[in-house]
């Protein structure tokens, strides 16, 4: 334990009090963590914050979780790492199965089908407004239109595995931003 | 979904392909989306419902996966799910050290946004599939674009747009 860390139990307390605050998406948790780690605890300065957070988008999968790992390790190593991961991931995990499965026992339902055919289009509304809103930022040259044409292209062919596609867009950004700005 | 060994380390296997090549939340959607399916694992319905639950539930988005994985094979699927979803943001430690380094080469951003357009692109496209599975009607259209308005305004929680489109599912047969 390195001198001056703060102590397991705070730690755990101060990540599960930000899961259990989490609602509304990735955005509204963002924020939260962001005010937990530079505000409240400061365990890395705003900058530092915004350099974790660009990094993190390498990082593959959860994006919040690459950071929650990284603030864990700012604020106490390894030990921070699985504290940070357990506070934050128990309570929302825990509440994610209990009500799939309280879904799963009232599934059948007439009442529960009916309002479900109504839900799933919203869903997918919401889930269009996502995409958009992680591309539409990217935008910024022709190459960039290209890469999400092209790959919704390949999708819907559906002849590409869609590992290929991710791929090949990934690789397709990287040349044409090495070849405009070298 | 087959219960034998070698089918839960294969269902282990495509929940954790899906989270390595992906990034955000929703970035896994398309993989696994395309290798549930093919195996009949998972239903169009069951995918809607796992993003509605994901979204009802708290921390972070990405955690839709663990309801589709408890969906489709129980407890058990909904536990391996969180651990495919555990695991790759673990790498982000190793990823740092070679940060540095690659920071300011143009390249190392262009691969992030390159591959965040792909995983639009082909979301989009999941979500289609989705969204037919509702079948297309006016009612549909109406519904996906009132969910897509009502989050513009930022004056409704999802909770509210959610609770919204489940009574016009109800009253507007």
């Amino acid at each position: 334990m390195t001198p001056g860390a703060p102590s397991s139990r705070h730690l755990l307390r101060v990540w599960l009090t930000l899961s259990v605050q989490s609602f509304g998406g990735g955005t509204a948790t963002l924020a939260l963590i962001r005010r937990a780690a530079v505000e409240e605890q400061r365990w890395v300065s705003g900058e530092e914050f915004g350099r974790f957070w660009g990094l993190v988008q390498l990082a593959p999968g959860i994006n919040l979780l690459a950071l929650t790992v990284l603030l864990g390790r700012r604020a106490a190593g390894g030990r921070g790492i699985v504290l940070a991961l357990t506070g934050l991931l128990l309570p929302s995990a825990a509440l994610t199965i209990l009500l799939t499965a309280v879904y799963a026992h009232v599934r059948h339902f007439a009442l529960v089908q009916e309002a479900l055919r109504g839900i799933v289009p919203a869903v997918a509304g919401l889930g269009f407004l996502t995409a958009w809103q992680i591309a539409r930022p990217l935008l910024t040259y022709p190459a960039r239109p290209a890469i999400l044409l092209g790959s919704a292209l390949a999708a819907w062919l559906g002849t590409v595995p869609v590992l290929a596609i991710l791929l090949v867009g990934a690789l397709f950004g990287a040349a044409a931003e090495n070849r405009r700005r070298p | 979904m087959t219960h034998s060994l070698f089918g839960w380390l294969l269902f282990f296997w495509l929940f954790l392909k899906a989270s390595l090549f992906s990034t955000g939340g929703f970035g896994s959607l398309p993989s696994l989306h395309a290798d549930l399916l093919a195996r009949r694992w998972a239903s169009e319905r069951q995918f809607a419902e796992a993003l509605t639950i994901g979204q009802l539930s708290p921390g972070p988005n990405g955690l839709w996966v663990v309801s589709l994985g408890y969906l489709s094979g129980g407890l058990p699927g909904g536990l391996l799910a969180l651990l495919a979803i555990l695991l790759p943001p673990l790498s982000v430690v190793v990823i740092e050290r070679g940060y540095r380094r690659v920071e300011h080469h143009p390249a190392a951003g262009g691969f992030v946004s390159g591959l965040s357009l792909a995983v639009a692109g082909v979301f989009g496209v999941a979500l289609l599939s989705i969204l037919r599975s509702a079948g297309f009607s006016p009612r549909t259209g109406v519904l996906a674009a009132g969910a897509i308005v009502l989050a513009l305004t930022k004056r409704v929680p999802l909770f509210g747009i959610i609770g919204l489109a489940g009574l016009v599912g109800i009253v507007w047969r």
